[in-house]
């Protein structure tokens, strides 16, 4: 289905451009200059995209900008999110973008790269956001675009088990395998944690522990990927030290065993995001609250977890864009961002909303909070679904025991640099 | 009016000063017309695009600036021979396709024979029964075998454990997913050939059965010597069919497996369906295109190998 649609994106490309002209102009683009936006209120009509319940509610939360812009007029059309890439990538193709769209976090760079978005100019605050959401929209220097909501990971754990078992959350490394342990041996769970053996988005999984280690997947200016250090090989070492201890299972739990699990006791801890908390308590019922709770990630250089989330990016193509920017601005107006949080459950992104006690009196939430200072997203380049794919294989070869820590390391270098950042 | 009376008369005039087979060709292609135009740029176009593409270094990225890339010969096609996923996936869809092909048809085949003679009663039903598989969609069945296949509580392994048996983790074991998958497709693709067979079989006339038996043929002789040979024709079309369709197989590890555990069931179509989705137009277009160039060659030796002895 994906095929066909990049097949038509691709054709459309071909047919649509006028440019005679064969060949790369050459060089590497650099940094972009932001034009201003003009003072005032909005005018004029909006036509955003956003995906998800996101696309389903927006428009309630546009109501109260056309009412500090009434000349203003903001239309939303909900996409589903499986769409979502091909669909931007043909408006892109065809010039017939939206002012605003919702984007993933990992297409940012590919959108940026092909010259479709405009730089984030400066009446948005960068300062304003988590650092590791804000990364998120800087490609090769520039912004291009405002983190819109943001999520984490953390480790879900059941406080009774823990308790039976005479554990309490893991601080570090080793904690965290003694922890799995007694979670196993001493409170009765089948799997003291689970982890991802393998498959799509196992990086997701795997790479917070990369990071605590110390590794990183590019280096800082995003040009070169650093994968074979000591520090990957040792993240690798210790995953893999899960499966050989046999604490998770290298096969992966059904849609919903998870849950079912974790409530019955046989999963004693996992790592994930906030929409768990609601799959939990859709599962466990009332009773089961007082049984579990989320903890940070263990430390061993750092403390680091994964950032993920949504960002709002302006095309250079959009008919409204000053109107387009100040809707962007609204959205990320502190107040506006916990509003949407009650309607949606979106984390913000914006680090002042989580004063507001509708958010920081909730200790799961909180967590979240603290655990945002300290987490880091994939690096912002145009190749990045490939690499990612790469890093799923070569953590499922060390868990599978096919390939040693170092080779797979290597093996993610070699790969990696084969493909490119994309620029 | 009068002027489009004259020119319509005119027209009338030029048609009938025609030559026969002049009118009928322009009437042929008048037609087809609708239907070439469609396939021109709906199909044609695209397919040639797609091939000019796989010539070039054309990624997601240039999508604002298609024609701004650079134009790179074999380069793709040359960047196969190092592909490693690439050739881990030519290895999977050839031992799929070794795989399935054969147990396809020659289950196919033993049903239909059956279906043909033995079973009498109930026949209706068991076509049906038969066929079902093959209407139902692929990704329902794929569904339904992953909860068949389930490690700790699927039938299956259910089954094997009331022998005694402790069953693998069919889909997450890299020895057994591909056979699993195997088996499911030719279990699959088993009714379609079957009621091509049916037809096969019934075309062929009874008094040769006749004349045979008269002289004494065996049931085997009679299957060897007749059945086989009178349905090479069908056979034929059996094999090509299924072959063309097998090589291309995406949706039984796309629902199923993902292509893993260890890419050990990853197929060409979903490695070009991947590269696609990570935007390598242009490089994935050349995996298009090598496919279909193994898809060709491989169908010219089926027909080599099955064509009619004259």
């Amino acid at each position: 289905m994906r095929t066909r649609r990049s097949w038509a994106v691709a054709v459309a490309a071909m047919t649509v451009s006028l440019v005679t002209a064969c060949g790369r102009d050459g060089g590497e683009p650099g940094p972009e200059a932001a034009r201003p936006v003009d003072a005032g209120a909005a005018r004029g009509e909006l036509i955003v995209w956003a995906m998800g319940t996101e696309g389903e509610k927006l428009s309630e939360l546009a109501r109260d900008f056309e009412a500090a812009n009434p000349e203003a007029k903001v239309n939303v059309t909900a996409i589903p999110w499986d769409d979502a890439h091909d669909k931007i990538a043909t408006a892109i193709a065809g010039r017939q973008t939206p002012d605003v769209s919702l984007v993933g976090t990992t297409y940012m760079a590919e959108f940026a790269r092909s010259g479709a978005l405009d730089p984030t100019p400066s009446i948005i605050d960068g300062q304003a956001f988590f650092p590791g959401a804000w990364d998120t929209t800087v490609v090769n220097g520039t912004s291009y675009g405002v983190p819109w909501y943001v999520e984490t990971r953390l480790l879900y754990y059941r406080t009774d088990l823990a308790r039976r078992a005479g554990v309490s959350p893991p601080s570090g490394w080793p904690e965290l395998t003694a922890f799995a342990r007694s979670m196993r041996d001493a409170a009765g769970a089948q799997w003291g944690l689970n982890l991802q053996a393998g498959g799509e988005g196992t990086w997701q999984n795997f790479m917070p522990f990369a990071w605590q280690a110390g590794a990183s997947i590019t280096d800082p200016g995003g040009k070169q990927f650093t994968l074979d250090t000591p520090a990957m090989i040792e993240a690798l070492e210790f995953y893999k030290s899960f499966f050989s201890g046999s604490l998770s299972p290298t096969t992966a739990p059904r849609p919903g065993e998870l849950e079912q699990g974790f409530v019955d006791g046989s999963y004693a801890a996992f790592f994930s995001g906030p929409w768990h908390i609601e799959l939990v308590r859709e599962q466990g019922g009332p009773d089961f609250a007082a049984n579990w709770s989320v903890a940070r990630m263990p430390r061993r250089v750092a403390g680091t977890s994964f950032v993920g989330g949504g960002d709002l990016a302006v095309f250079k193509d959009a008919r409204n864009r000053d109107a387009a920017w100040k809707f962007v601005r609204y959205l990320t107006q502190p107040e506006v961002q916990v509003t949407w949080y009650e309607s949606v459950g979106d984390l913000p992104s914006v680090k002042s909303a989580w004063q507001d006690a509708r958010l920081s009196g909730d200790p799961l939430l909180k967590t979240f909070g603290d655990q945002l200072n300290e987490a880091v997203s994939p690096p912002a380049i145009a190749t990045w679904e490939q690499v990612a794919s790469v890093l799923d294989t070569q953590v499922e070869r060390v868990v599978r025991g096919v390939s040693s820590p170092a080779d797979a390391a290597r093996a993610m270098q070699a790969e990696a640099t084969a493909i490119g950042t994309g620029f | 009016m009068a002027v489009g009376m004259l020119a319509a008369r005119r027209g009338a005039a030029w048609w009938a000063g025609l030559r026969p087979r002049t009118r009928r060709g322009l009437a042929a292609w008048g037609f087809a017309l609708p239907f070439l135009i469609v396939f021109a740029a709906f199909l044609g176009g695209p397919v040639l695009a797609a091939l000019g593409m796989s010539f070039t270094d054309l990624r997601s990225t240039d999508l604002r600036d298609p024609l701004g890339v650079n134009i790179i010969g074999f380069d793709n096609y040359l960047r196969l021979f190092g592909d490693e996923v690439f050739g881990q996936a030519l290895v999977n869809t050839g031992v799929f396709v070794l795989g399935s092909v054969p147990l396809t048809v020659v289950s196919a085949l033993a049903v239909a024979l059956a279906l043909n003679r033995g079973v009498t009663r109930l026949r209706t039903f068991f076509r049906v029964g038969y066929y079902l598989p093959v209407v139902t969609s692929i990704v329902a069945v794929a569904v339904v075998w992953r909860f068949l296949l389930e490690p700790d509580t699927g039938l299956v392994n259910s089954v094997l454990r009331s022998v005694g048996i402790e069953g693998p983790h069919w889909l997450d074991d890299p020895a057994f997913a591909m056979p699993s998958i195997i088996v499911m497709t030719a279990w699959r693709g088993m009714g379609f050939m079957m009621v091509v067979f049916l037809a096969g079989l019934q075309a062929i006339p009874r008094t040769v059965y006749e004349a045979a038996e008269v002289d004494g043929a065996g049931r085997w002789q009679r299957f060897r010597h007749i059945t086989l040979p009178l349905l090479r024709p069908t056979m034929l079309f059996a094999v090509v069919v299924t072959t063309i369709g097998q090589v291309q197989f995406v949706e039984e590890p796309f629902v199923m497996t993902r292509g893993g555990p260890l890419n050990q069931t990853l197929s060409v179509s979903m490695d070009v369906y991947n590269q696609f989705g990570f935007g390598n137009y242009g490089y994935a277009s050349a995996m298009s295109y090598a496919l279909f160039v193994v898809i060709v060659a491989l169908t010219v030796v089926w027909f080599r190998l099955l064509r009619s002895a004259r």
